[in-house]
């Protein structure tokens, strides 16, 4: 008299037993969220931190047509400015970071441009402005990097900010104000003049 | 967690995104069929927003088109471009074309960039749209807006 019939016990089990299959699982992806989000944000300062091994990752030709890679310059303070000849706010603020590359390449400061254009353009342009950091010729995958970065609507200029250690630690779309720069960078180029060591 | 990631990285974004119009949105692309010789087609520009003259292009298939003559824009010296031209509020262009047939459907593609005041620009955005052909002497077709987004989506 245990089980009323044979077959009639195994219906509320399994229903329990997909019931805690689904609280299983919810909290699981509950857990998971908590940890992606953390993972991808720290909360540092003012700023959201996030992961910039894409941005690192990233290899793409100069305005001559060799491959560079972004990882060569990990361990620097990166400004990583989207940009085109075609936009005129993007031409107006470079002057300012080439100023700013001039004041800050001994502390480990590295601005690179990557220019959604045709290469002639942008060898133009840079040659105009003296531009004293590289600029890369970034397509589709560049513009698509960028929406990833917040800037959903691929609009330019986009600069990403990372700090040594490769976090992303500002983001702009639109021109970035010389003053909120500076003082970025500042805070950026005083923390651990060293690169981290490797595997760190 | 969708929206845990959503939250965190509008927090990550500068001010003036949310206020940025998608560019199908700043420059609302429509056109409408004439009648056999003519399309005639229209960028609605937002407040705020402007389009530029000399990257403006139009070409249709499979019926070819006349050379389009863009109208006047208003003139801005670019430091780099020299003097160019750009388009505010709303843009009306005739697209003349070759041998079209009542009842021929004809695809547009409008090519256009622009930039918002705020200090940000869109790039290149490639659009197209199918026109059905009126008859000669018919009422214009209606307008047609493009279904599918150009490289931003």
């Amino acid at each position: 008299m245990v089980q009323v019939t044979p077959a009639a016990a195994p219906v509320p089990q399994s229903r329990s037993r997909r019931r805690t299959i689904a609280v299983a699982l919810a909290v699981a992806i509950a857990a998971l969220a908590v940890g992606v989000a953390t993972a991808l944000w720290h909360r540092g300062g003012d700023d959201a931190v996030r992961d910039g091994t894409a941005v690192l990752n990233l290899v793409l030709p100069d305005a001559q047509g060799n491959e560079q890679a972004l990882a060569q310059w990990r361990g620097k303070v990166l400004v990583v400015n989207f940009w085109a000849t075609w936009c005129a706010p993007c031409r107006e603020e470079m002057p300012q970071f080439v100023a700013m590359q001039t004041r800050d390449a001994a502390k480990g400061l590295q601005f690179v441009g990557i220019a959604v254009d045709d290469p002639a353009k942008v060898q133009a342009f840079a040659r105009e402005v003296n531009l004293n950091y590289p600029t890369l010729i970034g397509g589709y995958g560049a513009i698509e990097l960028s929406k990833t970065l917040g800037n959903d609507l691929a609009a330019l200029p986009f600069t990403v900010v990372l700090d040594r250690r490769g976090r992303v630690v500002d983001t702009q779309l639109g021109p970035f104000k010389k003053a909120k720069l500076d003082a970025v960078l500042a805070r950026l180029l005083l923390q651990g003049s060293q690169p981290p060591a490797a595997g760190s | 967690m969708l929206l845990i990631v959503a939250t965190a990285h509008a927090e990550g974004l500068s001010s003036l995104s949310p206020k940025l119009l998608p560019p199908e949105q700043a420059f609302r692309l429509s056109a409408r069929a004439l009648d056999p010789q003519t399309i005639e087609a229209r960028f609605a520009v937002a407040n705020g927003y402007y389009l530029y003259r000399d990257k403006m292009q139009f070409r249709t298939e499979p019926v070819e088109s006349k050379p389009v003559v863009l109208p006047p824009g208003k003139p801005k010296h670019d430091a780099f471009f020299g003097d160019v031209e750009t388009y505010r509020g709303e843009v009306v262009v005739r697209v003349p074309l070759v041998h079209a047939a009542a009842g021929e459907k004809i695809t547009l593609h409008a090519d256009s960039q622009g930039c918002a005041d705020v200090g940000v620009c869109y790039p290149p955005n490639p659009q197209q749209l199918t026109l059905t052909v009126p008859a000669s002497g018919g009422k214009p077709g209606s307008f047609v807006e493009p279904g599918a987004k150009g490289w931003f989506k």
